[in-house]
C-alpha cells in the first residue's frame, strides 16, 4: 500500500529490518532470482518470501496481500480518470507524468546495464535484444527464444571469471 | 465473456516471456490491447500508464487498468491474475531448483543470461513506449532529463513524477 515508486525498498524494509523475517543476503539473493526470472518482479519476490515460510498458502497469502489494496486504489483512480479526463490540466499532467515514467523505466535499464559492463561480451546480447525488439520489431517470445543460447553460452564464461 | 476469456488468456501467455518485469512488457501490451484488439485508444494506454506509474503500488497495475477498462472490476482482477499465475507458479518451483543446485557456477550463469535478456528488453520497451506516449520534443527532453537525474543523483523517483506532474499542469509538455 505505501509502495510510491516501486515497492521494493517498502518489502526490504519490512522483510529485513523491521520483521527480520530474513537477513539481508537471504533477501538479495532470493530478490536475484525474482528480478530476473520472467513475470512481475514484485509478485515473484511475494511467492519466494512466502511459500519460504508456509509453501503454498504463504505464496497465495503473501502475493493477495500485497495486490489488493493497490488494486483498489487503482480502480479508484481509473474512475477518477474517467470523470476529469477531459480537462487539459489532467491530460497534461499525465502527459508529464508518463514522460517521467518512460524516463525511469530507462534509466532501470541502464542501473541494471551496470553490472553487464563487467563482463563487456555480454553486451552482444544487451544489444542484439533491444535491436531484435526496437528496430526490426520481433515478437518478444521470439527475441527471447533466439537470444538465449548465445547469453547462456556468454554466460558460461562470465561464470567461470567471475 | 469472450472478451475476458481472450484477455485472460492472451496476457497470461505474456507472463513466461516477460523477463525484466512488467516494465519489459509494456509495448506488446500496446501492440494487444491499442493495435490488435482495440480495447483502448493509444492516448488512453499513455494516461493508464502514468496512473500507473504515480499510484502507489507494483506497475503491473497498467495491465489491472487495461483490464478495468475492457470489463470493470472484474475484468481488472482477470487482467491481473492472468499476468501474474504463470510466472508465479514458475519461480516456486524454480527458486527450489535454482537454490538447490549444486554447482554454483551453472547457477550463476543461469542468472547472468536471464539479467542480461532483462536488461535488453527494459531497455527496448522504453524505446518503443517513448516512441508510442512522449508527443513532442518537450517531452523527449524531460524523458532524457528524468533518465539523467535518476542515473547521477539520488533524488526519490516520486519527486522526479512530482515534477513532471508540475510541467505537465503548467503546459511545458
Amino acid at each position: 500500500m505505501s509502495g510510491f515508486g516501486g515497492v521494493l525498498p517498502w518489502a526490504r524494509r519490512t522483510i529485513v529490518e523491521r520483521e527480520k523475517w530474513l537477513s539481508s543476503d537471504e533477501f538479495n539473493a532470493m530478490l536475484g532470482i525474482c528480478q530476473i526470472v520472467p513475470g512481475p518482479n514484485v509478485v515473484n519476490l511475494a511467492v519466494c518470501v512466502g511459500s519460504r515460510f508456509a509453501g503454498v498458502r504463504g505464496a497465495l497469502a503473501a502475493t493477495l496481500g500485497l495486490m489488493l489494496g493497490p488494486i483498489a486504489i487503482v480502480i479508484l483512480l481509473g474512475i477518477l480518470y474517467e470523470h476529469y479526463s477531459y480537462m487539459p490540466v489532467v491530460q497534461g499532467m499525465l502527459r508529464g507524468v508518463s514522460a517521467v515514467g518512460v524516463g525511469l523505466i530507462a534509466s532501470t535499464g541502464f542501473k541494471m546495464m551496470r553490472s553487464e559492463l563487467s563482463y563487456p561480451p555480454m553486451m552482444i546480447v544487451v544489444i542484439f535484444t533491444v535491436l531484435a525488439a526496437s528496430y526490426f520489431h520481433l515478437g518478444l517470445g521470439w527475441v527471447v527464444l533466439i537470444a538465449s543460447p548465445l547469453a547462456l553460452y556468454l554466460a558460461w564464461k562470465k561464470a567461470d571469471i567471475s | 465473456m469472450t472478451v475476458l476469456l481472450s484477455l485472460f488468456l492472451k496476457l497470461s501467455a505474456f507472463s513466461l516471456v516477460a523477463f525484466g518485469g512488467i516494465n519489459a512488457l509494456l509495448p506488446v501490451l500496446f501492440n494487444l490491447s491499442v493495435t490488435q484488439e482495440q480495447w483502448l485508444n493509444s492516448q488512453t494506454f499513455a494516461d493508464y500508464f502514468a496512473i500507473a506509474q504515480a499510484a502507489p503500488g507494483p506497475n503491473l497495475m497498467t495491465v489491472t487498468l487495461i483490464g478495468w477498462h475492457v470489463s470493470g472490476v472484474i475484468g481488472a482482477v482477470v487482467a491481473t491474475l492472468a499476468i501474474a499465475w504463470p510466472s508465479s507458479i514458475m519461480i516456486f518451483f524454480l527458486q527450489r531448483y535454482i537454490r538447490g543446485m549444486k554447482n554454483p557456477r551453472k547457477q550463476k550463469a543461469i542468472q547472468f543470461a536471464a539479467g542480461a535478456l532483462a536488461v535488453g528488453l527494459v531497455l527496448a520497451s522504453a524505446w518503443q513506449i517513448a516512441l508510442q506516449i512522449n508527443q513532442g520534443y518537450a517531452a523527449y527532453f524531460l524523458t532524457i532529463m528524468t533518465i539523467v537525474i535518476a542515473l547521477f543523483t539520488r533524488w526519490h523517483p516520486l519527486y522526479l513524477i512530482a515534477l513532471g506532474a508540475a510541467l505537465g499542469i503548467f503546459g511545458v509538455i
